[in-house]
């Protein structure tokens, strides 16, 4: 989930546990760290534990309710506070454990080297390192595990498979079948997919990724930059505007099919627009099943990873790193930390929390994802066919959501990928 | 922030030095006491970290961890970043716009009330209400006025045009609700200050030149706004100093949005918070001061100039 | 303006001008009110007129905060709900948390009187004693900077010296509250401090009073006008903001009561009818104030304008 700050529901139920994570988003654009208690409210041997993944609070509750009971340590603060850590390390009052979603973000406390490495641990040794890799991938050529990943997400395009059935539309395999399927349905007067471009983030993890992630070398790309560092001019053969050229103006090309009212529906509305069946595909992860299956308990749909090109075999699906576990340097209570961290990674823990949810344990030998609403990307899952998706390697200083939004509305993709150029090169810049 | 600044504390060199004589002797020790607390806080609490900050944005910290001297680069990047260059230009542009809508209401409706009107009392007491209320909640009222009930109202008039959808969502026009907003809340001290100085007016003046045959527009002309030319300075000043600090109202409407047309420097500088740009936000709070410093001594100066007619 | 302000400023409250002081041996600036003739109507039309874009947001307030929630989404928000619904002051005090922050703004605010009437007015004393001793002018000239500095300017750094020293809460937002009002007060102080004739502090010296003593038995209650002045203007600073508090408190739950309003914008966004009754009660509290003391306010506030 790429969407831990944006997405508290409006209207759910007004209890104080709200109000605070609601306040946590608080500092409005500056995030100020919302740690419940940090200074005072926590005694000195309680551990914090950071976990604000929105739909897997309760979830996790459990799970630190049921290792309290059994640690014979003193309990350990579950914070669920959706705030921004980074905030938090400024601050200096980093979570002691944390549970967070892995991108570009999170990469920075690797490279700043505010993280403890977990390398020897016996957690590290259990989990696959082709999904330990993917932590690499963010500008750590020192392959270091400071990072544990805990799940990971595969992604694809939901849909509502009654709608497809209905209006004879087969799950597209290429780029031109899914041109077809979106016409299809726009001629037949449902709606082909359904945007929600008021929240940036839903098209940055969701048509963004696709699109670009579908059509180029992910990793490559951002390694090639980072080869590159301040010596990336705008408009080079690496850079955003040509390499995501072609993808980007089929990303403009597939917005089209979006409902018109996009540009003012956010998350919330999306999840209960599809759920009620009114758009035939949606460009959400896994986590919005749950927000739809709300809706509407017996709405059938699934999932399949979008074709941007005309040969079926280049079809790739969009993982993350939904939950990475790290320790802060910094802590003073690393002991009781490795703890609750070897607990939570114990493999019936851990590959149950993955099942339930829809996401995808890291540990080797893991069993395979059961449900059938997102089945359609196990086989992509299983061969390596996937990437992370590339607007998780852009940091939170190029406002990569806003330029979408611009994007989307004044559909102008050469604007757009030079803003992206030009955002590179002063942050190559200023980084060097 | 007074007509004071306008002579003092220069002057007072030249002020009848009475009490010269006696601090020809030792100072008490109880004068540096007083002073100490108020100067080591201030030194603590502002000087401090304004050097400190300084100090960091010729880094490429962010906020935690390892960093490294990286020389001028965030200060050559800065300039040619166009959001944070369109955050200057928005607060510049804001900021004058909003300190002429706010003199100009404020001299008006301290010409009214200065007037010999019926309910009085009240229509003062009204006027100066939105002062003791927050920026804020203020803000949070508006953007209830501006996205819902003023898109109705005009639709239910039947008119089309940008009016009929929310001028917050508007790139356009979104800013005029800053202004609106922001004048809301700071009119009422800039008509103290003018009701202050109608006040100051000797009647004889008006008198004088009502029996000269002058109307009142040409009294308002003539006399009274050569001699509020100082109000008019200590208002721009006090307006000036506030409004490029322009974050609460921002916050409450339209959150720097829509894109970031409505990004003030202040929300840029907050940024650097949580957004790994701790170092760069710092260059830019740097030349944030070189540029209130420089609007302040022009301000200063004409005051200087202004001070002498008063 | 009437005559209030003018007719009871006493020769110390304000150090006047030659042309006030002639004025004032005249028998106060005459009024207006005084000049005799009609009634000016327009004026007077106009100023209501103009007086509604002021009541009209009240209003508008009231009225949404007494909706039920059917109600708040309907039409403009203008129409006067009948019945009243009371219910969502309830909701908007648990929400809120409204007794705890209300308690932690008015905390903050007063601590910020205090600590800038104690703080400047001893500051501003010692600097006006000793003008010609160099580090007393120059102090003035130091303290008088922070006119230039914004709080965005130091903002960051701030917060992580706050977070150092532990007090990323209201401890820290009242501190830097006082930091950031001192420039003006010291400004203000001096000014008036110049106003006060040495020879009633030098009848307590011959009778042995230490500086302390003169200042805390003499001087400062001879500040009374002026420290409610700066008192007011430290205290409406300090309550309205916004900026500082959001930044510099991590807790959450140790928010002032323009901050917690934010809930509104994000987790309860359209609960419209309660956020509009936690406005509501956010405001009051300072209106009630001044309807109460207006006179007093006014009259603190003015002298700090044009002094």
């Amino acid at each position: 989930m790429d969407h831990s700050v944006s997405s508290v529901t409006p209207g759910s139920g007004l209890s104080r546990r709200t109000l605070f994570k609601a306040l946590g988003v608080g500092a409005l654009g500056v995030g100020s760290g919302g740690l419940a208690g940090c200074s005072g409210g926590l005694g000195d041997d309680t551990l914090r534990f950071l976990m604000n993944k929105p739909e897997v609070v309760g979830y996790f509750g459990e799970l630190i309710t049921a290792y309290n009971e059994q640690s014979g340590r003193p309990p350990v603060f579950f914070d669920s506070t959706p705030t921004s850590i980074s905030a938090q390390f400024v601050r200096g009052v980093p979570p002691d454990l944390a549970c967070y979603n892995y991108q570009y973000e999170a990469s920075t406390y690797v490279n700043r080297d505010v993280l403890t490495d977990l390398r020897d641990t016996a957690p590290a040794q259990q989990i696959a390192p082709h999904v330990q890799e993917l932590v690499s991938q963010f500008a750590d050529e020192e392959h270091r595990f400071h990072v544990l990943p805990y799940s990971t997400a595969a992604a694809g395009v939901i849909y509502n498979v009654a709608l497809f059935e209905d209006n004879g539309v087969e799950v597209p395999t290429t780029w031109s079948e899914v041109i077809q399927a979106c016409q299809t349905f726009q001629d037949a007067g449902v709606v082909p997919i359904y945007g929600t471009y008021q929240e940036g983030w839903t098209m940055a993890q969701g048509i963004f990724d696709y699109c670009v992630g579908g059509m180029i070398d992910v990793a490559g790309f951002y390694a090639r930059l980072r080869e590159v560092g301040d010596e990336f001019e705008a408009g080079a053969d690496y850079s955003f505007s040509v390499v995501m050229a072609d993808a980007v103006a089929r990303m403009t090309e597939l917005a089209e099919f979006d409902n018109e009212d996009a540009a003012a529906r956010g998350y919330s509305d999306g999840n209960l627009a599809f759920g009620q069946g009114q758009a035939a595909m949606y460009l959400q992860g896994p986590w919005a099943l749950g927000e739809i299956e709300k809706v509407d308990p017996d709405l059938q749909v699934a999932t399949f990873p979008l074709p941007m090109t005309d040969d079926p075999e280049d079809t790739k699906c969009r993982v993350n790193l939904d939950l990475g576990m790290w320790i802060p340097a910094q802590t003073p209570h690393r002991e009781a930390a490795m703890d609750l961290l070897t607990y939570l990674f114990q493999p019936d823990i851990i590959n149950t929390y993955n099942a339930e949810n829809l996401y995808y344990s890291p540990l080797e030998d893991a069993p395979a994802q059961p449900d059938e609403r997102v089945a359609g990307l196990q086989e992509y899952v299983d061969s390596g066919r996937f990437y992370q998706g590339p607007s998780t390697f852009i940091p939170p200083t190029i406002p990569l959501a806003n330029y979408l939004q611009e994007l989307l509305i004044t559909g102008d993709p050469q604007a757009f990928l030079r803003k992206l150029d030009e955002d590179w090169r002063r942050l190559a810049l200023r980084s060097a | 922030m007074t007509t004071d600044t306008a002579t003092s504390p220069g002057t007072r060199a030249t002020d009848p030095g009475a009490e010269a004589p006696r601090h020809r002797s030792r100072v008490p020790r109880t004068y540096y006491l007083m002073l100490l607390p108020a100067l080591a806080l201030f030194t603590f609490f502002i000087t401090l970290p304004a050097l400190a900050g300084a100090l960091f944005s010729l880094t490429n910290y962010v906020g935690f961890g390892d960093w490294e001297f990286v020389g001028i680069n965030n200060y050559r990047v800065m300039f040619t970043d166009p959001k944070i260059l369109s955050a200057y230009v928005f607060t510049i542009g804001f900021s004058v716009v909003t300190v002429i809508v706010v003199n100009v209401l404020a001299m008006l409706l301290a010409l009214g009330l200065n007037a010999k009107i019926r309910l009085k009392t009240a229509l003062r007491g009204v006027f100066f209400v939105p002062m003791v209320i927050s920026g804020i909640v203020i803000a949070y009222v508006f953007n209830y006025l501006f996205s819902t009930s003023l898109p109705s109202i005009v639709q239910s008039l039947g008119v089309g045009g940008p009016l009929s959808q929310s001028i917050l969502a508007n790139e356009d026009l979104a800013w005029l609700s800053i202004v609106i907003v922001t004048a809301w809340q700071s009119i009422p001290m800039a008509l103290i200050i003018y009701l202050a100085g109608l006040q100051a007016i000797p009647d004889e003046v008006y008198e004088a030149a009502a029996l000269d045959g002058a109307t009142p527009g040409k009294q308002f002309w003539a006399i009274t706004l050569p001699l509020m030319a100082g109000y008019v300075v200590i208002n721009t000043v006090l307006g000036v100093k506030n409004f490029l600090n322009a974050y609460d109202i921002i916050v409450g409407l339209t959150n720097g949005g829509p894109g970031t047309s409505t990004m003030s420097v202040a929300m840029s500088i907050f940024t650097g918070f949580n957004s790994g740009d701790y170092a760069y936000q710092m260059a830019n709070a740097v030349i944030f001061f070189l540029v209130t410093v420089i609007v302040s001594v022009l301000q200063l100066l004409l005051i200087r100039r202004r001070g002498v007619q008063l | 303006m009437t005559a209030q302000p003018a007719s009871t400023q006493t020769a110390a409250t304000v150090p006047a001008t030659r042309e006030q002081e002639a004025r004032r041996r005249r028998g106060g600036p005459r009024l207006r009110k005084d000049r005799g003739g009609p009634t000016n109507w327009p004026a007077t039309l106009l100023l209501v007129l103009a007086s509604l874009s002021v009541l009209v947001p009240l209003y508008f307030t009231l009225a949404m905060a007494f909706k039920t929630p059917e109600q708040a989404v309907q039409g403009t928000g203008f129409t006067w709900p009948w019945p009243m619904n009371w219910a969502s002051f309830a909701d908007a005090w648990t929400l809120t948390d409204f007794p705890r922050s209300f308690t932690i703004s008015l905390l903050i605010a007063v601590g910020t009187v205090v600590g800038t009437l104690i703080l400047s007015s001893m500051a501003s004393y010692a600097i006006a004693r000793n003008w010609d001793r160099k580090l007393f002018r120059w102090s003035y000239f130091y303290l008088l900077a922070a006119m230039f500095i914004p709080f965005p300017v130091v903002a960051l750094p701030q917060v992580k010296l706050t977070a150092m020293l532990g007090i990323d809460g209201p401890v820290g937002v009242t501190v830097l509250h006082v930091m950031f009002q001192m420039s003006f007060s010291v400004l203000l102080y001096s000014a008036f401090l110049r106003s006060i004739p040495e020879e009633i502090e030098e009848s307590a010296r011959v009778d042995g009073a230490s500086t302390w003593q003169v200042f805390w038995r003499i001087i400062f209650p001879l500040l009374a006008p002026m420290n409610a002045t700066v008192g007011i203007f430290a205290f409406l600073a300090s309550w309205n903001d916004f900026m500082m508090p959001s930044l510099i408190t991590s807790d959450p739950t140790e928010q002032t009561l323009p901050v917690v309003q934010n809930i509104f914008q994000l987790a309860f966004a359209t609960n419209y009818n309660i956020a509009f009754a936690s406005y509501l009660m956010a405001m009051l509290p300072t209106i009630v104030v001044y309807v109460l003391a207006q006179r007093w306010i006014m009259e603190g506030v003015t002298r700090g304008a044009i002094k």
